[in-house]
């Protein structure tokens, strides 16, 4: 009884949050503050579909950036080819999500019988071909240059796209913890906690991985066509192993395993990087972003493990329990007396 | 013929060097089991502290001792404070040795700056013989004499010694080697020192064959030797040899023949052996689960 309350005050602290978000451009009418939130819920979105095999399958993932580069170059080449129609990125949208499906499919059932690190290594590879392909096909993507393109009058709106980007990350967070939480899900957390159990209760483990990987390749090209039209450019970092190392960074510090923390990591690293770069000037140390990025990794590993809403869970819950053991504590001594 | 012969004699300098970068990884990621995704990165610190030390000094020999003895040190750090308290969590040594990675590589360009920096092969192995139409670049077949000596004394190190039986027992049975009383993270802690300095080496043996070094070899040359030690099986350094061969030679023909793909030749060579034997080369069968 205790534990729906709980669920049902989270849920509304939740709702409360999406809807001062949805005000949020009506009373502050900050541009920069605009686009970093819009930056902030794409890469969230990018981020829980990492989580999703990070945190829920228990595999590691080095060629997440592919998928994201798939949906970028999709509405960025049909945005060219066909005009600035809201059509056309549906018709985008909808290329995305077979090529991104057929993509991780087959790379799933080639990679994910392998161990762990080795599993790694060849997502690792077959992004790195894209990103050479992507490279080499100068006539079609125009390299490392990259092109720019027109989006549709009715997201040229900043106003317009922050509310989509939002409603979308919303969106995607509801449909994976619905996701998570069915039969499902539940197979895929038992697979990360015991493969081999899972494997000798009867699941098929592999049909099960495949799954998680082919849906968290659809919601990350998602993503990337989202991120592909705030920019209104793409060019070939949407293919670099850098962006799925941020996707990394974002779901650990957010909290491994927690849709949420997604959400959560993509807004600290976010801001942080934003206000970073400008702190630039004061000392050349915060030019060096990556520095501190990677002694954060180094960091969170060691003394951090479970991200901030991970540990603001456990610390949650372990008050929690403390609350009930004094009540009945309490309860048992008054009977005692009487 | 010649043109055959010059392309896989420098295929072959190629392959060596790459052996003696991923050598040390064989030790470290094939026997011990730790993904050290940091290993790019002491090859990078190999190159610049060794460069910096030998166009400093003007003593090649000099740039090499202080490559290997920069790398043992940022590889006992390493090892003290970043990979011991992750030993046998993998996705914690992915994300602890990226991050040291990371740090380490901006770190590199913190110190000798940001731009790329040219080395030079000292005056003794500038130059090439001719024999015959065949061209012998001095400097290239100095990198197959080493790759030879390195090779040698890790089989012999690891064949012949008992130190070779204690790693090789330690690897496989942590716990059993330790109750017959060796104090096992030593022996750890040894082999990774030791696979840090042979990335060194590698690292400064690096700069005067492409005649460059920059901050983002070490991210680069870290992922090779990555594929080397997969393609050739995990902690067969008999393997880790035939796979750097193999990518050396593969590569120069690809970059004579087929520049466009020569990029991915290395990854296409990954992904074709993993998927038709996993275990690599001379590995047993534990890629898979």
């Amino acid at each position: 009884m205790s534990r729906l309350k709980q669920l049902s005050r989270f849920k509304l602290t939740l709702s409360v949050v999406a809807v001062g978000l949805l005000m949020f451009p009506f009373i502050n009418d900050s541009r920069t503050a605009m686009i970093m939130l819009t930056k902030i819920f794409i890469f969230a979105v990018f981020a829980m579909s990492y989580d999703l095999l990070l945190g829920y399958t228990g595999i590691v993932s080095f060629g997440h950036a592919m998928y994201f580069g798939i949906g970028a170059y999709t509405v960025a080449l049909c945005l060219k080819a066909f005009g600035p129609t809201i059509p056309v990125v549906l018709l985008a949208a909808l290329i995305t999500i077979v090529f991104t499906a057929i993509v991780s499919f087959l790379v799933g059932l080639l990679t994910l019988r392998l161990k762990a690190h080795f599993f790694a290594m060849l997502t690792l590879a077959v992004a790195a071909l894209f990103l050479v392909v992507a490279e080499k096909w100068r006539s079609l993507t125009a390299g490392n240059d990259g092109f720019t393109f027109a989006i549709p009058e009715l997201f040229r709106d900043r106003l317009t796209f922050y509310i989509v980007a939002l409603v979308f990350m919303i969106l995607v967070y509801l449909f994976l913890e619905r996701f998570t939480q069915s039969p499902m899900g539940r197979v895929l957390q038992a697979i990360r906690e015991n493969e081999a159990r899972v494997e000798s209760l009867g699941y098929r483990v592999m049909h099960y991985k495949i799954t998680a990987n082919v849906i968290a390749g659809i919601v990350a090209g998602l993503a990337g066509i989202l991120y592909a039209m705030s920019l209104r450019f793409v060019n070939t970092s949407v293919f670099a192993t850098e962006l799925t190392l941020d996707a990394l960074l974002i779901t650990i510090i957010g909290g491994v395993g927690t849709l949420f923390g997604a959400i959560v990591g993509a807004a600290v690293i976010e801001y942080a990087r934003h206000t970073l770069m400008d702190l630039a000037s004061v000392h050349w140390i915060f030019g060096r972003w990556v520095i501190l990025l990677g002694t954060v990794f180094i960091l969170v590993v060691m003394f951090f493990p479970k991200g901030i809403v991970g540990s603001t869970k456990h610390w949650w819950e372990k008050r929690q329990m403390k609350k009930a053991k004094v009540t009945t504590s309490d309860k048992n001594f008054h009977q005692d007396v009487s | 013929m010649e043109m055959f012969i010059n392309i896989t004699i420098n295929g072959l300098a190629t392959g060596m060097l790459i052996f003696l970068l991923a050598a040390g990884l064989t030790l470290i990621f094939g026997l011990m089991d730790v993904l050290n995704f940091a290993h790019g990165a002491l090859f990078l610190w190999g190159a610049y502290a060794g460069i910096w030390t030998y166009t400093t000094s003007g003593s090649f020999i000099f740039g090499i001792i202080a490559a290997i003895v920069a790398c043992c040190i940022l590889g006992y750090l390493l090892e003290r404070f970043i990979v011991k308290p992750v030993y046998g969590n993998h996705i914690q040594q992915i994300l602890i040795t990226l991050g040291a990675m990371l740090v380490l590589s901006e770190l590199v360009k913190v110190v000798w700056g940001p731009n790329i920096i040219h080395a030079r092969a000292p005056e003794w192995l500038r130059g090439s013989w001719e024999i015959g139409g065949i061209f012998l670049i001095k400097y290239r077949v100095f990198i197959i004499i080493v790759g030879l000596i390195v090779f040698a004394g890790l089989l012999f190190l690891l064949n012949r010694t008992k130190l070779g039986l204690v790693v090789r027992a330690g690897v496989m049975d942590k716990e059993m080697v330790q109750a017959l009383g060796i104090n096992i993270r030593k022996v750890f802690l040894f082999v990774f020192i030791l696979g840090a300095g042979m990335a060194g080496l590698g690292g400064m043996l690096f700069g005067p064959y492409s005649g460059v070094i920059y901050a983002e070899i070490g991210l680069e040359y870290g992922i090779l030797a990555f594929i080397v030690v997969v393609i050739g099986g995990m902690g067969s350094v008999l393997g880790s040899m035939i796979a750097a061969l193999l990518v050396g030679i593969l590569g120069s023909y690809a970059a004579y023949f087929l520049p466009e793909i020569a990029l991915a030749v290395n990854f296409l060579l990954m992904i074709f052996i993993l998927v038709f034997k996993p275990s690599g080369i001379m590995g047993m069968k534990e890629a898979l689960k």
